[in-house]
């Protein structure tokens, strides 16, 4: 045992831990597939994840659209239908396009769009065209427009339908050369359309924005490598894997990881069908799952909570064969209300951008509330203090993960990717979280918002969700601040019609007494960021 | 102010030990600490009278063993070490005193000690664990370990947090002898219920729990605490690292070290990270750009 990671190893089959975790299919196609049995919190041996994060088989995911029968449907957006045979000659044209325009490898193409045919279009062609491909929402302030695209610097843009608007304001935009995807499309040519660059698996397909907001915002750039692993688990030859019989619900962002690699990505590498959607309305949504048969449905926590409240027959939903949650944590009465409702076992994920995106999962084993699921399949989950000693069994820890779907590192940023990052391929998420004894992973909150009072922790968001379970509270965040005593004490900041009485006796009812606030803030309201999320770092001191 | 604790006998024909040897055993035990050191016991009222209970001190001393028991109004069992029924001075003796033996030397030692401590809670009698798992070297109140909250949520049993001072200074930890004449407080906190902190399968309740007794615990003693488990290297004052599998710390991480986050990032290469990068030509087709 001279790797100590095999000493950390508690949680895998001990019969398959010899297996190799990947394999590249035999017919030569560069789909890797996974056996079913997850290893070890995603333990692979040190000899086979060798093999995988050293392939050197030239892929670009851009090929995934080919194969399937032409004429079966690939987008559905509003009343329109877009067969594969005829999405792949948009692609076709539009790339035949690019490319006679220069674009190649090592371009970096702005895609500007929404949950559209063209911005499908547009991602396939420059990711095609061997070039690395940065998609940004066209449906924002113009001020957010102008902040992503001096950030991305773009060499060439590409601008989808709903783009249309910033016409009006193109000069204040350093976009490059720049196309209309619909126009691009048109003006190409089909017939004289080369074929797809292949790229290794190490280069770089796709660039994202991290939600990090404003100052600190990073851009990870994920290989063809990465995106391909994270769809290759989703796809395996499973009960639950992908096939081309589903029919996915595209309502998440597509500049999005979850929705860029988990639902588009991955769907159309199958053949299966993507219904698209830009803005979620909880009644018209549910027509669409309905009408279109709708099979998967990947949300966030806020789409399943007003679809919790409608009142419908809940056969509505009858066509869906597995549900998944992500993005932020799902309310354990969300969980249970679409249970009751519509018979739906929610499943809840865990990933980020920089894990492409997925780190653990709920799919072929029973969910359970408030846990994130297990390690996909290849991807090593590991719990650690801060100077890395892995945790012992159900001690919390911050959530480290190795796979081949960790990202290559911020764009121009060595120092944010090295605080993140190790030569041996540990990725840290700064999350915190703690594995039960059947190795279903538990998030706690964010390791730089933990709060230590007299040597124990505070998480802010346990402190947070008693606050808000005050009927009168409607917001909170929890911090903080240097105390002479204890090193830490916590405070609250509380928007809400409640005295500072009353909630220091609620929570003294609901909270051992460390973990109560000392301090009480009430404001009008609290600063949120530009995803909507409470900003806990503007009230930190 | 030293104060003798009010005493019931329960017999326990079912578990090991003869209960006439445990009996006067026991009252000898007593009347002998109670004459010998000046030991105050507080919040004796807090030990349920009846139904099952975990005994949950801070541990100092080897006559940690001694005292607390000798505190608390009823007969309370803990788990031994198994090699003490190979001695015949210790054999018939320490059963008899509520020690349970439990073979540590088999695989499956802290699932069979924990199947013991359910027996004895379920019989809704008293079981007394040190949640710091061993002897505090350090004299810091260590991180706790969950088994205590496991056995509270499975057998729907209270923990009482006990904090003591004084014990280490009766018997050192080089000291066979214990020095007569010394005093020693005892104080017995609330009855805790891991019911009040969660759902009892998640994981994140047992660790609240957990830390919330020990937070109990280190009001009771007095003692500071850290979140850091015991160690047998410890030293009073220091910490021991603890060999377990390790990871590289990715180079430019803020350091761990400050209290609340806040950290600078330090020194480390220049290697820039960036995709090659290949400024596209001039356009060569005739392709529509906006502006016109």
């Amino acid at each position: 045992m001279s790797d100590p990671l095999h000493q950390a190893r508690r949680f895998g089959h001990s019969s398959s831990a010899s297996e190799p975790c990947c394999q590249i299919r035999s017919d030569d196609s560069p789909i890797r597939v996974c056996p079913r049995e997850p290893v070890i919190r995603g333990f692979i041996e040190p000899a086979d994840a060798g093999d995988i994060l050293n392939t050197t088989t030239a892929l670009n995911i851009a090929t995934g659209l080919n194969g399937h029968p032409g004429a079966s449907v690939a987008l559905i957006d509003g009343d329109r239908e877009v067969t594969y045979g005829d999405l792949r000659n948009q692609v076709d044209s539009a790339r035949q396009l690019l490319m006679s325009s220069g674009v190649s490898v090592g371009t970096r193409v702005l895609v500007i769009g929404e949950n559209e045919v063209d911005f499908v279009v547009a991602l396939y062609a420059a990711l095609g065209a061997g070039a690395t491909v940065v998609p940004i929402k066209a449906v924002n302030p113009f001020p957010e427009v102008q902040r992503k695209v001096a950030a991305v610097e773009p060499d060439v843009t590409l601008l989808c339908a709903t783009a249309d608007w910033l016409n009006e304001r193109i000069d204040e935009l350093v976009l490059g050369e720049t196309f209309v995807v619909a126009e691009a499309v048109a003006a190409g040519d089909v017939a004289t359309a080369p074929p797809i660059v292949m790229r290794d698996v190490d280069d770089i397909a796709v660039m994202l924005l991290t939600s990090g907001v404003t100052s600190d915002s990073k851009i990870a750039m994920l290989s063809h490598g990465n995106l391909d692993f994270v769809q290759g688990v989703f796809v395996a030859d499973t009960e639950v894997g992908v096939t081309s019989d589903d029919v996915a619900y595209g309502v998440l962002p597509l500049t999005h990881i979850f929705g860029l690699n988990a639902v588009l990505f991955t769907t159309l590498r199958v053949g299966g069908r993507i219904v698209l959607e830009q803005r979620f309305e909880a009644m018209a949504s549910l027509e669409l799952v309905e009408r279109h048969k709708i099979t998967l449905i990947s949300g966030a926590p806020p789409m399943w909570q007003r679809w919790a409240l409608c009142d419908v027959d809940p056969s509505m939903m009858a066509s869906v064969r597995y549900a998944v949650s992500g993005a932020s944590a799902l309310p354990i009465e969300t969980f249970n209300a679409i249970r009751a409702k519509y018979g739906i076992t929610l499943a809840e994920g865990y990933g980020l951008t920089e894990t492409s995106p997925a780190v653990t999962w709920t799919r072929g084993f029973e969910s359970r509330a408030g846990s994130v699921g297990k390690p996909l399949p290849g991807v090593e989950v590991i719990l650690v203090d801060p100077d890395g000693t892995i945790v012992e069994e159900g001690d919390t820890g911050e959530v480290v993960v190795r796979s081949p779907g960790v990202f290559r590192g911020y764009l121009d940023s060595p120092e944010q990717t090295e605080s993140v990052l190790t030569e041996d391929g540990w990725f840290w998420t700064g999350d915190v979280g703690v594995f039960d004894i059947d190795g279903y992973l538990y998030l706690v909150d964010r390791l730089k918002d933990i709060v230590i009072v007299s040597g124990f922790n505070v998480y802010p968001a346990e402190v947070e969700s008693i606050l808000l379970e005050h009927p009168e509270v409607r917001g909170a965040i929890v911090v903080g601040t240097p105390n002479a005593l204890s090193g830490e004490a916590v405070v609250a900041h509380v928007s809400g019609e409640v005295s500072v009485d009353e909630l220091d006796a609620f929570c003294r009812e609901r909270l051992s007494r460390y973990k109560c606030p000392t301090e009480y803030h009430l404001v009008e309201e609290l600063p949120v960021a530009a995803n909507g999320k409470l900003l806990r770092r503007a009230l930190r001191s | 102010m030293s104060k003798r604790t009010a005493f019931t006998f329960e017999a326990a024909p079912d578990l090991p030990g003869s209960d006439t040897l445990s009996k006067y055993g026991l009252a000898i035990i007593r009347a002998a600490v109670d004459r010998l050191w000046d030991v105050t016991v507080e919040g004796v009222e807090n030990v349920p009278l009846s139904g099952p209970g975990i005994i949950a001190p801070n541990h100092l001393s080897f006559c940690d063993s001694i005292f607390v028991p000798a505190a608390l109004p009823r007969r309370v069992w803990a788990i031994g070490k198994g090699e003490y029924m190979d001695s015949w001075k210790t054999k018939h003796i320490f059963p008899a005193m509520g020690m349970i033996p439990v073979d540590r030397s088999g695989g499956d030692a802290a699932k069979a000690a924990l199947e013991t401590a359910a027996r004895v809670l379920n019989q809704g009698r008293l079981f007394m664990i040190y949640p710091e798992g061993t002897r505090s070297r350090s004299e810091f109140l260590h991180k706790g370990r969950t088994g205590a909250a496991r056995l509270a949520a499975q057998c729907n049993a209270p923990v009482i947090p006990v904090g003591h001072i004084g014990t280490l200074a009766i018997q050192p930890p080089d000291s066979f002898m214990l020095k007569p004449g010394l005093a020693c407080t005892i104080r017995i906190g609330a009855p805790m219920h891991p019911d009040d902190f969660g759902d009892r399968n998640d994981p994140r309740t047992l660790r609240a729990f957990t830390d919330a007794v020990m937070f109990e615990i280190a009001a009771l003693s007095g003692q500071k605490y850290v979140n850091q488990y015991a160690h047998g290297d410890d030293t009073p004052g220091v910490l021991a690292h603890a060999d377990r599998p390790k990871i590289a710390r990715p180079p430019r991480r803020p350091s761990p070290s400050l209290v609340g986050g806040g950290a600078g990032a330090s020194g480390g290469g220049t290697n820039a990270i960036s995709p090659p990068r290949r400024k596209a030509p001039a356009i060569a087709g005739a392709t529509k750009i906006i502006p016109e």
